[in-house]
C-alpha cells in the first residue's frame, strides 16, 4: 500500500513542475485567447540565463531568481511588442503562427549561443532530504511548490483586487467594450506577457535545477505538458491550471504504476481528451460561463483571396510536369517530391482547418496511420503497392474520422488541443502495440513504390507519381469546394449556429471533411513509407503536424493552390538556407515571422 | 596500420606523400583538390548535440590524417549537411550527395528513421553509406553499399551482462532502457545474456527519449526488489535516472551501458553517479596506443575536454574512411569493394577493426569495466561497491 503513497507523492511533485509552465500559459490564454507556443522557449531562455547567473556570475539564489525573472519578462515584452501587437487586427490564427515562429527563433538563438550540449545547472539550495513515504523530497521540491502556489495566489489576488487586474479581466471578457471604457488594452497585454514570461523563465530555472540538467530540446516538451495541464484545468483559469497540473502529474504517475513507463504520456493525453469531451471548458469552469471562443467565425476571418488565372495555373503545372526532362539534379527532384508529399498533407489540413474551421494539430497521425497500413499490407500480405497506398488512405480516412469524432462538439482552440492529444495518442499506440507495429524497432524493408508491376525507382518516376497524385487530389478538392458541400463547410466555419439553424448536420459535414482529408493525408503517408523503406513511431512526429499547419496558414486557410505553394515554400526554404548551416532554422523562423507579419491571411489568402 | 607510434606514422606518411606525388605526376593530376566525404547528421533540432560531437571527432581525425600525409597525398575533407535527423531531409541530402560526383562516400545519419530512409537512395545511387552509430539490426541489410562500424548490440550487451552478473555478482536485475530501436534491441540482447548467466530479470521499463521524470518508474523498480539496476541509456537520461534513484532512496548497484560514457554523465549526475559501473570500449588510462593518441590529441585540440563515446565513434569512423580510401581511391564502387579489403584498422573502439563481409559490420569490440570513483571514470578494481 505504501507504494501508492509514493506514486501519489511523485505525481504531485511532477505536477508541481508542470504547474509553473501551465500558470503562465493560462494567464496569456485568459487575456489574449492565445496558446502561446513561445512559452516553452521563454522557459528555455530562463534556464540558460539561470545557468549564466549560477555558474558564471555565482549569484545567490534570490538574486538569480530576480535576474531570470527580469530578463525573461523583458523577452516577453519584446515578443508582445514586436511579435504579436502588430497582428492585433489581423486574423485570430496569425498570432498562433507567430508564437510558433518566435519559438523557433528563441530556441535557435539559445542553441547557437550555448551549443546544444546539455549542461548541469546545480541547485543552490542545501542538499537535505526529508523522508516522505518510501522516498524523499528536497528543499527544491518545496520551493517549486511554493513558487507555483504563491504565483497562482498572487495572480488570483491581482486579477481580483487590483485595478490593472480588473482591466485584464475586462479585456479578456470583451476587448472592444474594455477599450470603450478607457482600458488601455495594450498596457494590459504588456503586463500579462511580462508576468507570464517572468514566470516561465523562473520555472525554466527551477526545473533545470531540479533535474540538474538543461538542454535546448526542453522547450517543446514543456509547452506540450503545460498546454495539457492548462486545458484540463480550464483554459485561462489560473488556479485551475495549478490543479490541472497536479491532476496530470497524478494520472501519469498512476499510469506508470499500473501499466508501466512506456504508457506514461498515453495517460496524459487520454486525460486531456476525456476532459475536453466531457467538460470542454475545463474541470473548473462553471457551466454558465460564456463559451471562451466567439460564437461567430472570427477565428478564421475570410479575406479576399488572390485570384490566379486558370492559364497561369495550367502553365505552372505543365512546367512542373515536364521538369524532369530538363537537366535538374536529383536533389531538386527529391526536394520537390518532399514538397508534393507535404502538399498532400497540406491539402488535407487546409480542408479540415481552413474550410471547415477545425484547426488540427495532430495531422501527422493521419500520415502515420496511412504509412503503417500501407507498409504492413504490402509486407505481410503482399498487397500490390499501389493498392496498399489506397488502402492506407482509406484506413486513415476511417480511423482518423473515428478518432477525431469525439471532438466534433468542440470549437476553436479546443479542437487544436484535442487533435494534438489524439496525434500523440496515435504515436504512442504505435510505439506500444508491438504485435502489430513492431514498436520502436519499426518496419524495415518496405517494398519500393510500384504501379501495375513496374517499380518506380528513378527519382523522375517517383516525382511524376507523387506529382500526379497530388494534382488529382487538388482537383478533386477544388471540385468539392465549388459544390454545395464546399458552401456548407464554409457555412459551418463562419457561423455554426446559423448553419445548424439552416438544418445542416454539423457532425455529418465535419465527418465528410475528415474522411476526404484523412484519405489525402493517408495516401501521402503511404507513399512516404514506400519511399523511405523504413518507418518507426518517430518518422511522423509532432513537428510534422506543426509544419503542416504552418504550411496551411502560410498558403492561406482553405486555399487549395495556397496549400501547395506553402508546401513548396516551407520545404524549399530550409533547403535554400543550407548554406547557412547551423543558422538555417533561425533564418527560417525569421522569414516565417516576417511572412506572418506582412501577409497574415496567407500568401494567397483565405477562401 | 595498427599500433603505430607517431614517428612511424610520420615516416610512413612521408613515404606516402612521395609515392603519391610521383603517382599523381604519372597518372592523374587532381591532387590539389581534397577528397570529399558527405556527412548527413543533426546540427539543429532535438539531436543537435550528437552532430556537434561528431564534428569534434571528425576534425581531430582529419588533423591526424593530414599530418600523416592525407590520402595518398591528397587532403581529406567532409561536407556536413544538417538533416535534423529527419527522414524527409536525409533523403534530400542523399540525392544531393549521390548526384554530386565530388562526394566519394557518405557518413551517417544519426537516427535509424533518418538513416534507413536514405539507404535505398544510396544503394541505387551506388554511394557507400557508412553508418557508424547505426546499431539497428537491419541497417546493413539495406544493400551492399551499407557498412557500419557501430558496435553491434549482439556484441556489446553480453559484455555488459557478464560485467553485471558474473563480475559484480548481481542476481536480480531491473532493466531501464530507452524505448527506441537501439534501446529495445539492446534490452533484448542484454536480457538473453543475463539469463544465460543465471540472473533473474525482475522488471524492464522502457521510457521515451524526452522523459525527464523517473520517480514513478523507480517506485516500480523498487517494488520489484532487484539487487541491481541496468541502464540502457544515453548520458543525459542516464544521469537523470541515477540522480532520481538516489533521491527516492534506491541504494542498489547501478550498471550502465557504454553510451553513458561521457564527462557529461559525471557533470549532470554529480554525486549520484558515484560508484556507477559502466561497461565501455576504452578508458582514459587504457595503455593501448590508439587510445592514448586519441585522448591526448582530443584534449590538446579541445582545451582539455575529455572525449566521450560519440567522439570516439566519429573519430574511428573518419579513420576507417581514410583507410578505405587509401585502398579504394576515389571511385565509388572501388570504395565499396575496399571495405571488404581493409584489415586491422587501428580503432579506439575495436582495437583493430576488420569488416565481416557477410554482415558488413565489425565484430569484437574491446571491453573495459569502469566504475565512477571520486567523480572520475576509473578501471574497476574488483572491490564491491
Amino acid at each position: 500500500m505504501s507504494s501508492w503513497l509514493d506514486y501519489t507523492i511523485n505525481g504531485l511533485i511532477v505536477g508541481n513542475v508542470y504547474a509553473l509552465v501551465a500558470v503562465g500559459l493560462a494567464l496569456i490564454f485568459g487575456v489574449s485567447r492565445l496558446i502561446n507556443f513561445a512559452q516553452g522557449s521563454i522557459y528555455l531562455v530562463g534556464a540558460y540565463i539561470g545557468w549564466v547567473a549560477v555558474v558564471q556570475l555565482h549569484t545567490p539564489l534570490p538574486l538569480t531568481i530576480i535576474l531570470v525573472a527580469v530578463v525573461a519578462a523583458l523577452v516577453g515584452l519584446i515578443i508582445e511588442r514586436f511579435g504579436l501587437r502588430p497582428l492585433q487586427n489581423s486574423v485570430r490564427i496569425a498570432p498562433l503562427l507567430a508564437t510558433i515562429g518566435i519559438s523557433f527563433v528563441l530556441d535557435q538563438l539559445v542553441m547557437l549561443t550555448f551549443s546544444p550540449n546539455p549542461r548541469a545547472l546545480p541547485s543552490q539550495l542545501p542538499d537535505v532530504r526529508f523522508q516522505v513515504g518510501g522516498g524523499t523530497i528536497g528543499p527544491l521540491d518545496l520551493l517549486i511548490a511554493g513558487v507555483g502556489l504563491t504565483s497562482a495566489l498572487l495572480l488570483f489576488a491581482f486579477l481580483r483586487y487590483s485595478k490593472l487586474g480588473w482591466a485584464v479581466r475586462a479585456a479578456s471578457q470583451d476587448r472592444d467594450a474594455a477599450m470603450q471604457m478607457g482600458v488601455d488594452v495594450n498596457r494590459v497585454n504588456q503586463a500579462v506577457f511580462g508576468i507570464a514570461a517572468a514566470l516561465g523563465g523562473v520555472s525554466g530555472l527551477l526545473v533545470g535545477m531540479y533535474y540538474n540538467q538543461i538542454d535546448t530540446a526542453m522547450s517543446l516538451q514543456a509547452t506540450l505538458k503545460g498546454v495539457v495541464a492548462e486545458v484540463v484545468g480550464g483554459a485561462g483559469n489560473v488556479p485551475g491550471a495549478v490543479v490541472g497540473s497536479l491532476l496530470l502529474g497524478l494520472v501519469e504517475s498512476y499510469g506508470v504504476a499500473v501499466f508501466g513507463t512506456s504508457y506514461r504520456n498515453l495517460f496524459a493525453f487520454l486525460l486531456l481528451v476525456v476532459v475536453l469531451v466531457l467538460r470542454p471548458n475545463g474541470l473548473f469552469a462553471s457551466a454558465r460561463q460564456a463559451p471562451p471562443e466567439p460564437l461567430t467565425g472570427t477565428f478564421i476571418a475570410p479575406s479576399r483571396p488572390l485570384r490566379i488565372p486558370r492559364w497561369a495555373l495550367l502553365v505552372t503545372a505543365a512546367v512542373f510536369a515536364i521538369l524532369p526532362f530538363f537537366p535538374v539534379s536529383f536533389y531538386v527532384l527529391q526536394t520537390l517530391i518532399n514538397a508534393w508529399l507535404l502538399g498532400m498533407l497540406a491539402l488535407s489540413l487546409t480542408l479540415v482547418a481552413g474550410t471547415v474551421g477545425q484547426v488540427s494539430l495532430g495531422h501527422a497521425a493521419l500520415l502515420a496511420i496511412g504509412a503503417y497500413t500501407s507498409a504492413l499490407l504490402s509486407l505481410t500480405l503482399s498487397v500490390p503497392v499501389g493498392l496498399a497506398i489506397i488502402a492506407g488512405g482509406l484506413m486513415s480516412a476511417a480511423l482518423g474520422t473515428l478518432l477525431i469524432s469525439p471532438s466534433f462538439r468542440l470549437r476553436g482552440h479546443y479542437v487544436s488541443i484535442a487533435t494534438l492529444a489524439i496525434g500523440e495518442i496515435v504515436s504512442l499506440v504505435i510505439l506500444n502495440w508491438e504485435s502489430v507495429t513492431r514498436g520502436p524497432i519499426g518496419i524495415s524493408g518496405i517494398p519500393p513504390l510500384s504501379l501495375f508491376g513496374y517499380d518506380l525507382i528513378s527519382p523522375a518516376s517517383i516525382y511524376w507519381f507523387s506529382f500526379v497524385v497530388m494534382v488529382v487530389l487538388a482537383l478533386l478538392q477544388g471540385r468539392l469546394l465549388g459544390s454545395h458541400l464546399g458552401r456548407s463547410f464554409r457555412a459551418i466555419r463562419d457561423d455554426d449556429i446559423a448553419a445548424r439553424a439552416y438544418g445542416l448536420s454539423l457532425n455529418r459535414y465535419k465527418s465528410l471533411a475528415f474522411i476526404f482529408g484523412g484519405f489525402a493525408a493517408g495516401v501521402s503517408g503511404g507513399i512516404a513509407a514506400h519511399l523511405y523503406s523504413y518507418i518507426n513511431h518517430e518518422t511522423f512526429n509532432t513537428q510534422q503536424s506543426i509544419l503542416a499547419l504552418t504550411v496551411v496558414i502560410l498558403g492561406g486557410l482553405g486555399n487549395v493552390v495556397g496549400a501547395i505553394v506553402g508546401a513548396v515554400a516551407l520545404v524549399g526554404l530550409p533547403e535554400v538556407f543550407r548554406i547557412a548551416a547551423e543558422y538555417r532554422i533561425l533564418i527560417y523562423g525569421i522569414v516565417l515571422l516576417l511572412l506572418v507579419r506582412f501577409r497574415p491571411q496567407g500568401l494567397l489568402g483565405t477562401i | 596500420m595498427s599500433n603505430i607510434d607517431r614517428r612511424t606514422l610520420v615516416k610512413g606518411s612521408l613515404a606516402a606523400v612521395m609515392a603519391g606525388a610521383s603517382f599523381s605526376r604519372a597518372a592523374f593530376a587532381q591532387s590539389s583538390e581534397p577528397i570529399l566525404l558527405g556527412v548527413s547528421g543533426p546540427l539543429t533540432g532535438p539531436n543537435a548535440q550528437y552532430g556537434t560531437q561528431w564534428k569534434q571527432g571528425f576534425d581531430l581525425a582529419l588533423d591526424e590524417i593530414l599530418a600523416a600525409g592525407g590520402i595518398n597525398g591528397r587532403k581529406l575533407a567532409y561536407q556536413f549537411e544538417d538533416s535534423q535527423s529527419d527522414p524527409r531531409q536525409s533523403v534530400a541530402i542523399a540525392q544531393k550527395f549521390v548526384s554530386n560526383p565530388g562526394i566519394v562516400m557518405e557518413l551517417g545519419d544519426f537516427s535509424s528513421p533518418a538513416s534507413m530512409a536514405a539507404s535505398p537512395i544510396y544503394q541505387r545511387g551506388g554511394l557507400v553509406q557508412f553508418g557508424f552509430t547505426n546499431s539497428h539490426p537491419d541497417f546493413t541489410k539495406g544493400g551492399d553499399f551499407m557498412w557500419s562500424t557501430s558496435v553491434s548490440q549482439a556484441d556489446e550487451q553480453p559484455l555488459l551482462a557478464a560485467y553485471a552478473v558474473k563480475r559484480l555478482g548481481l542476481k536480480k536485475l531491473a532493466v531501464l532502457h530507452l524505448n527506441t530501436d537501439w534501446g529495445r534491441t539492446s534490452r533484448d540482447y542484454f536480457v538473453k545474456a543475463a539469463k544465460e548467466h543465471g540472473a533473474e530479470i525482475a522488471v524492464t521499463e522502457g521510457y521515451i527519449a524526452e522523459e525527464r521524470d523517473f520517480r514513478s518508474t523507480l517506485v516500480r523498480v523498487r517494488d520489484a526488489n532487484p539487487d541491481g539496476l541496468i541502464l540502457i541509456s544515453y548520458y543525459s537520461d542516464g544521469a537523470l535516472i541515477a540522480r532520481q534513484a538516489r533521491q527516492v532512496g534506491l541504494k542498489q548497484v547501478i550498471c550502465a551501458a557504454s553510451s553513458v560514457y561521457s564527462p557529461k554523465f559525471l557533470e549532470l549526475g554529480g554525486e549520484a553517479v558515484e560508484d556507477v559501473h559502466v561497461g565501455t570500449r576504452y578508458f582514459p588510462e587504457d595503455p593501448r596506443p590508439e587510445v592514448q593518441k586519441f585522448i591526448a590529441g582530443f584534449k590538446k585540440k579541445y582545451n582539455g575536454l575529455e572525449p566521450d563515446a560519440f567522439n570516439a565513434y566519429s573519430y574511428d569512423a573518419m579513420n576507417m574512411a581514410a583507410a578505405v580510401l587509401r585502398i579504394g581511391g576515389t571511385d565509388r564502387r572501388a570504395i565499396r569493394d575496399a571495405f571488404a579489403k581493409v584489415k586491422d584498422v587501428s580503432s579506439v573502439i575495436f582495437g583493430t577493426a576488420t569488416f565481416d563481409v557477410e554482415t558488413r559490420r565489425v565484430k569484437g569490440a574491446m571491453n573495459a569495466e569502469l566504475v565512477v570513483r571520486k567523480g572520475q571514470f576509473a578501471l574497476w578494481d574488483g572491490k564491491p561497491t
